[in-house]
This record gives structure tokens, C-alpha cells and sequence, in this order.
């Protein structure tokens, strides 16, 4: 598209004063999130504070059919909101108001902006929790959250951010304001237009407040931690334990390239000589939880090479680290790390595991599997030079394997990050055709002008 | 799909592995204190870092206003690199960032005089006779206190009283300046020359009352030989003084101490065998004095000293701790200029029960 006009800027600084950046250096701060490889800097970068300054910024680029990219903190995984058709940023990050934390009606209702790290502190003054938990917790935004349905360490048990989202408010291309859902548990009315915004990836609104559930906060929670010559074996052990009774919290696991990263980087007693690790753990009733991790410390018996329970807090937080830090004590041994998050169902999991090591034996990759095991949802992760185009592209046609093989398996190519425009090229393999098409007319029909997050979803 | 096109130009401002390192996760944007106060991705460690790879390779000109106004408008707390899983080491790149951004006759002019006075061992000497701060003292022991050269100005008492609380350590007033307030300010040449040069003057073990310093010469001449006063004092088991009547203590960190040498137990530790001790919820983060910055930029600074008295008095404080002679006058200007009934002391005076 061409560059925005001065015409619809003027319009944009009658509306937000100096809260429209324009400065070649701001436009080029935004010019990427968390993904690599994707750069494209907007036209100009707005920061509404109000639901109504939403509907004016919207309002305008209908008028002037400028391009909007709705942004929060910025760290997702697949490229969501790089503006590739420049335009407008639209960031969410001064709409930090916290309107309410109810602990009689177990929600809280917010603006787009609050960090899922903050909501959890206010959640936690009423003894309540916000479930979902992913690695950017501290720093992403709940509206990126529900923008991409966000999930975490906690999806085998309570679900993903979708499961949580009672209600929405959200600005259409047109500056209309919508109201989907509500404080209700039960609410049949209509179309269910909040969990078809959920993951919309800000290509057919822009949402402005959220109403989402809350939990209290378990009382009790505890860790083990056992390992395994090969992430088949691991694989086989989180099949039998969802098998064996209730499904626990907490079943992670990492291969070996992921144990000895991890350990260099943090030091803490991994044994370097597993082939796999599973970290397994659940919260709830002190008794009920002691059971729990006993039944599945004794599923992992037959197979496993070592069973450790954690015997404090402390030693728990441990393991919990070693899992959160998969990521970043991967991408120390390299210069660019490529991130991945294909799904299975469960019992393909020991398949898969193994078509990525094959994969990526096969096209020279470095490449270290780490995940929610009990998802099915795996973060295979090249660790490449990034001055070095050809390990690259050994890396990009190692995943476009991946992505293919994961789709055959029954499984998708993205669990929790999202498609964004890192993932758009496997999408029709993943739902074909026909669905393409549907997803189409209703981008249409939110946003006929084809002006939200052009070249996402839906494009 | 716009893939990025890493153009093979390099300005060599910045030293390639560290500006390698960071990956753009954005876990470092809610620990730093400027992107709190616009929301602007170009605000955050991760902006800024897309703006000096923008630097190096020639996307953005050096002239560049962003590249300007985010170079100076950067407290360089620190805060990121504790939150980094990355490992990325953003202090040393402020450095070479500012290094090229305010060299010469970008440098604001405001700061120009101070590096003049730093440079000069006669002017220190002369201002620590003036104003009497700790005098020459030869000891038996390899261990040296360190005279900051604007604390024996400003806050000549502290370099006394630790000499009085431990006899031990050999004081010699013919040393100069550290060269933190240079590595800080855009020269970092001059910055590591002098702070090697007090390595040679002083042998041995050299103990600071300032964490900016201890920061600073710890990573020129090496962790090993650089102690911070609290650090030293917990470690030697001096006695310090009892108060009469039990006080409500806070602690503000510095954030050099805390963020790059990992010391912040250890005043803690000290303040709760004294007095009533009450962590203030933002201890750990900057109080907005951050070397310069109080002096370049006023405004942030003070929005961000602001917040940081409101909470003071909200903790209803008798008296809050510095470890850092620049955070204790940020603290003693904001506390005056609200009518506080808290009062700011140095640690080190503090201990010495020479609290004002």
C-alpha cells in the first residue's frame, strides 16, 4: 500500500495530540515483535488511552483506507504484529486501566494494556489466579493474550486463554463498538463472537476491554522430576499418566540438547547423561495433590532411568526454572533462535518427537525439543548463525517438514503462538481450502476494506 | 513476507557479540523505568537495542533524533539485564552507544565541567581538605578505602565514618576519580584509563562507598578486588552503633550495586540487626538520580523521584538508606522539597550513629 497521507496523520494528531509517533526511529522500533526474520516498520504509531479513541483512530483509517496493526508488548512468535503493509500501529500499551477484580463473581475486567503478570498480582489480593501462564507472562499484555489465545504451562488441567474470556469489548474497522459475551457463565445468544475473536490475531477488531474468568488460588502444589534414555520413552510415560486418572497441571518435558543447554546456562543438578526429562507436577488439595504425584511418579517407573521428587519449595522452583529456561539458554549458544510450536494429539507425541530429530539430522539444524508434553504441544527450536543465510534456510526447510508431518499426524502447525505471518504459507495445509474460504468471508464481513492486520489471518 | 536484510555494513560502534546477543523477547519491558513512563517501544532495552543495530548498520543516520533523544533519555539502571534471560549485557552497550553518541561536542553541555573536575587529582585533593573528608592514613593491611570524588564534596562525613568504623583500612587522598562518571558519559576510553590507573595507585583490596563506582572499577580491574561498604562491613563484623530509640528504616538501592554486582542483601542485612526494617516496594528500581541524569534530564528525573517520595512517605519512614552518594542527594532533594519528616542518610553514617 503507499505511505500514509499527511492528511490522515493531521487527522490522527487532532485526535491523540502528540500520541502519534512519526519519527523514523520510533516507526522502526516497531518495525518487529518477538519473531525473527520479520521486519517491516509502520507509517506512523498511534497510543489511544480510551475505547473512544480506539473508534476515532478507526474511524480515520477507514476515511483515509490506511492499514492498522493492533500491538501490545510485542512478544509473540509468529510475526502477528509486524505491520507488514506499514500503516498504523495501534498500541495498547497506555490502555493499562485494571477496572475490577471480583472475587464474588471469580473475574476481572480490564483494558487491553494491564501485563498478565499485573492481573495476576491484583487476582492474587482476592486469593485468585489468572490460569493461563505463558514464558511472557511479566511482559505480554492480556489483549495480546486473548489476540493470539495465549497458553502456557497449565493447559493439560485448566485450558488456555480461551477457556477463560467471558466477554469482550472490541472496535470495528468502521469505529463501531461491540459487546460479545458478558459476565456470564452461561450466555447462548448469538453467534459466540468472543471465542471468534480469540485468537483473531487483530484482523477483525480491535478489542478494548476484557472480561475475563479468574480461579482460586490452589492451595497446594508439588514437582518430580523424572528422566528417560530417549524422548520416546518420555513421550510413552506422559501417554500412560493422562491414561492412569485425572489429568495433573503440570507435564513438561526437553530433550537432551535442551538438558545440557539448560544446565550449563543455570546449574542445577540436571543429570547430563538422560536422553529425555519430564517435569511433572500438580496443584490443588495438599492430599490430593501428594496423590497425584505419587501415582505419576509411579507410572514413570517402568521406564524411567531416574525419579526425583522435589522436596521443598525451593527445590520446585528449581525445576519449574529449568523448564521456563529452555528458551533463553538455547539461544545463548547461538545468534538467532527460530521457535517453534507444532501440536499432536497425545499419542502421536513419541512419533513426532522422533520425525523432528530425523528432520533435523536430515537438513544439518541444530535443533533442541522442548514442550508441554501433556498439550502434545512441542517447541522445536533451531539455534542458527544469523550471519549465515544457508543454515537459514537448512532451518526454514527443516520446519516446513515439520509443520507438514504435523499436519499428517492429525496435528496443527501452530498450539499456542499463533499464525501471524511467520505461519500464513501452512495454514491451508493445516485447514484446507474450503475453511481458507470461510475464514475469508468472514474477514469480510468484519472488515470489508481488508484494513486490520492486512497480510494475517483471514488475507 | 519482508525478510530481514541484515545489511553487511557495520559502523563498528558496538561490539558485535554483544549486540548479538539479544533476541527481542521483550521480558525487559516492565523492568525499565523509562518505557513505565512513555509506553514506547523505542523507550524499552529491546527498542533501544533495534535502534543501535539500526546505528551499526546504517539504517538510521548518526544524526538521527530518535537515536539522540533515546541514548540520553536511557537512566542506564540496569534493571534490564536482571530480567534478561539472554544474558545481554545492556550496560556495556549504553556505553559504547553513547561512547559515539556523545562524543566531543555532543556531549550535553551540563556534564562537560564535572568529567573536567574528575579528571584533575589536585582539584579532589583540594575539595577533600576543604570540606574534610577522611585523611591519610597508612595501615598495615592491603586494603584502601576508595574517595568518591564528588562524595568528598558533597558528603565528606561518610568517607570519615567509615574510616573511624573500621581502622583497618588505609585511606590515601592522592587518587583520583574512577572514571565511572566517563564510561557513563560518553567516554569510555577515559573511563577505563582512569579506573586502571586508581587499580595501580591503590593495590590490594579497595573498598567503595559508592555502588556507581564499585560497578564501574569492579569490571575494569576485576570483581575480586572491589568491596562496597556494606558488603565490607558484613564481611569484617564491625560494630556499628545501636540506636536509642527503634527506627523505621527503608533502603533505595543503587542500582549499579544491585543490578550489576548482585549487592542488595547485604545492606538489608545490616539495617534489620539496627532498626525496624521496611523494604519499600520499588527499592529495588531507580530513583531517577542515575549519575547525570538528574542534571540532563530534569523532567524524567523527577517524575521518576516523584513516585519514589510519594512511597517513601507512605511507608512512613524515619529514614531512608543510600548506598550511593548520588541516590542519597536525588533523596535528600526530593525529601526536603515535600516537607518529609524522613530523612536520607548514607549507609555508612548511618551505621556511625551520625545520622543528621
Amino acid at each position: 500500500m503507499d505511505k500514509i497521507s499527511p492528511a490522515a496523520v493531521a487527522d490522527l494528531r487532532a485526535l491523540l495530540g502528540d500520541r502519534v509517533l512519526t519519527e523514523p526511529g520510533a516507526l522502526a522500533a516497531y518495525g518487529r515483535d518477538a519473531t525473527p526474520l520479520f521486519r517491516h516498520a509502520p507509517d506512523v504509531v498511534v497510543q489511544p488511552l480510551t475505547t473512544e479513541e480506539v473508534a476515532g483512530v478507526m474511524r480515520i483509517a477507514t476515511r483515509h483506507r490506511v492499514p492498522v496493526t493492533t500491538r501490545g508488548a510485542g512478544t509473540n512468535l509468529c510475526a502477528a504484529t509486524v505491520p507488514l503493509s506499514g500503516g498504523i500501529v495501534l498500541s495498547t500499551m497506555r490502555m493499562t486501566a485494571l477496572l475490577e477484580v471480583s472475587r464474588e463473581e471469580m473475574l476481572t475486567v480490564c483494558q487491553p494494556g494491564v501485563t498478565a503478570g499485573a492481573l495476576n498480582r491484583a487476582a492474587a489480593t482476592e486469593g485468585l489466579i489468572y490460569v493461563p501462564d505463558p514464558g511472557s507472562k511479566e511482559a505480554s499484555t492480556i489483549g495480546g493474550n486473548v489476540a493470539t489465545c495465549a497458553g502456557g504451562l497449565r493447559g493439560l488441567k485448566y485450558g488456555v486463554t480461551r477457556q477463560y474470556v467471558l466477554g469482550l469489548e472490541a472496535v470495528l474497522p468502521d469505529g463501531e463498538v461491540i459487546r460479545t459475551g458478558g459476565r456470564l457463565v452461561k450466555d447462548v445468544a448469538g453467534y459466540d463472537l468472543t471465542r471468534l475473536l480469540v485468537g483473531s490475531e487483530g484482523t477483525l477488531a480491535v478489542i478494548t476491554e476484557i472480561t475475563m474468568a479468574l480461579v482460586p488460588n490452589p492451595a497446594a502444589a508439588r514437582y518430580g522430576v523424572a528422566y528417560f534414555e530417549s524422548m520416546t520413552d518420555a513421550s510413552v510415560a506422559v501417554r500412560d499418566i493422562v491414561a492412569s486418572g485425572p489429568a495433573p497441571a503440570t507435564l513438561e518435558f526437553m530433550d537432551a540438547v535442551c538438558i545440557a543447554a539448560v544446565e550449563d546456562f543455570a546449574h542445577l543438578g540436571l543429570r547430563l547423561d538422560a536422553g529425555a526429562l519430564l517435569l511433572f507436577g500438580d496443584d490443588g488439595e495438599p492430599d490430593a495433590v501428594d496423590r497425584s504425584v505419587a501415582r505419576m511418579a509411579e507410572v514413570c517407573a517402568g521406564r524411567a532411568t531416574h525419579i526425583e521428587l522435589a522436596a521443598s519449595v525451593a527445590a520446585a522452583e528449581d525445576l519449574l526454572a529449568a523448564r521456563r529456561c529452555n528458551l533463553p539458554a538455547l539461544a545463548r549458544s547461538g545468534s538467532m533462535t527460530i521457535l517453534e510450536d507444532v501440536t499432536v494429539p497425545r499419542p502421536k507425541l513419541a512419533e513426532m518427537v522422533a520425525f523432528v530429530a530425523a528432520t533435523a539430522e536430515k537438513h544439518g539444524v541444530r535443533i533442541g525439543t522442548f514442550g508441554h508434553a501433556g498439550d502434545g504441544n512441542l517447541h522445536p527450536t533451531a539455534v542458527v548463525d544469523a550471519d549465515d543465510p544457508a543454515a537459514t534456510a537448512a532451518a526454514v526447510a527443516a520446519f516446513d517438514d515439520i509443520f507438514r508431518h504435523a499436519v499428517d499426524l492429525g496435528g496443527t502447525i501452530t498450539g499456542e503462538h499463533g499464525v501471524g505471518a511467520a505461519k500464513l504459507p501452512y495454514l491451508e495445509h493445516r485447514l484446507g481450502p474450503e475453511q481458507m474460504a470461510l475464514l475469508r468471508r468472514i474477514k469480510g464481513a468484519f472488515d470489508p476494506l481488508g484494513l486490520l492486520n492486512p497480510g494475517k489471518l483471514g488475507s | 513476507m519482508s525478510e530481514d536484510t541484515t545489511s553487511a555494513v557495520s559502523k563498528n560502534v558496538f561490539s558485535k557479540d554483544l549486540l548479538d546477543a539479544c533476541i527481542s523477547c521483550g521480558f525487559c519491558l516492565p523492568a525499565c523505568p523509562t518505557y513505565a513512563l512513555t509506553g514506547q517501544e523505542q523507550s524499552s532495552p529491546r527498542g533501544r537495542i533495534t535502534l543501535m543495530r539500526m546505528l551499526e548498520t546504517g539504517e538510521l543516520p548518526a544524526d538521527d533524533s530518535t537515536l539522540a533523544e533515546e541514548s540520553s533519555l536511557c537512566l542506564g539502571c540496569r534493571a534490564c539485564e536482571t530480567v534478561c534471560p539472554a544474558g545481554v549485557q545492556y550496560g556495556h552497550l549504553l556505553e559504547e552507544w553513547r561512547d559515539e553518541q556523545w562524543s566531543g561536542s555532543k556531549r550535553p553541555w551540563i556534564v562537560r565541567p564535572l568529567l573536567l573536575v574528575a579528571n584533575r587529582k589536585w582539584v579532589l585533593r583540594l575539595l577533600g581538605l576543604a570540606r574534610r573528608s577522611a585523611r591519610k592514613r597508612e595501615t598495615s593491611t592491603q586494603t584502601t578505602l576508595m574517595l568518591g570524588c564528588f562524595e568528598r564534596a558533597l558528603f565528606p562525613s561518610v568517607s570519615r565514618n567509615l574510616a573511624a568504623l573500621d581502622p583497618t583500612l588505609a585511606v590515601d587522598p592522592d587518587q583520583g576519580c574512577c572514571g565511572a562518571l566517563h564510561a557513563h558519559n560518553g567516554d569510555l576510553e577515559q573511563g577505563r584509563d582512569l579506573a586502571r590507573a586508581l587499580g595501580e595507585r591503590l593495590p590490594g583490596t579497595i573498598v567503595t562507598t559508592s555502588g556507581g563506582c564499585a560497578a564501574h572499577l569492579a569490571d575494569v580491574i576485576g570483581r575480586d578486588r572491589v568491596v562496597e561498604a556494606s558488603e565490607w562491613l558484613l564481611k569484617q563484623n564491625t560494630d556499628t552503633a545501636k540506636t536509642e530509640r527503634p527506627l523505621r528504616v527503608g533502603l533505595q538501592d543503587s542500582c549499579h550495586l544491585r543490578n550489576g554486582l548482585g549487592v542488595w542483601q547485604e545492606p538489608r542485612e545490616l539495617l534489620g540487626r539496627t532498626a525496624t526494617y521496611v523494604e519499600l516496594p520499588s527499592a529495588g528500581s531507580c530513583c531517577g538520580a542515575a549519575g547525570t541524569y538528574a542534571l540532563v534530564r530534569k523532567k524524567e528525573s523527577k517524575a521518576i523521584l516523584a513516585k519514589k517520595i510519594a512511597e517513601i512517605e507512605a511507608a512512613d519512614l524515619d529514614l531512608v538508606i543510600a548506598v550511593n552518594p548520588g541516590c542519597l542527594r536525588q533523596l535528600q532533594t526530593g525529601l526536603r522539597k515535600s516537607k518529609s519528616r524522613t530523612k536520607a542518610v548514607h549507609i555508612v553514617d548511618y551505621l556511625r550513629g551520625r545520622q543528621p
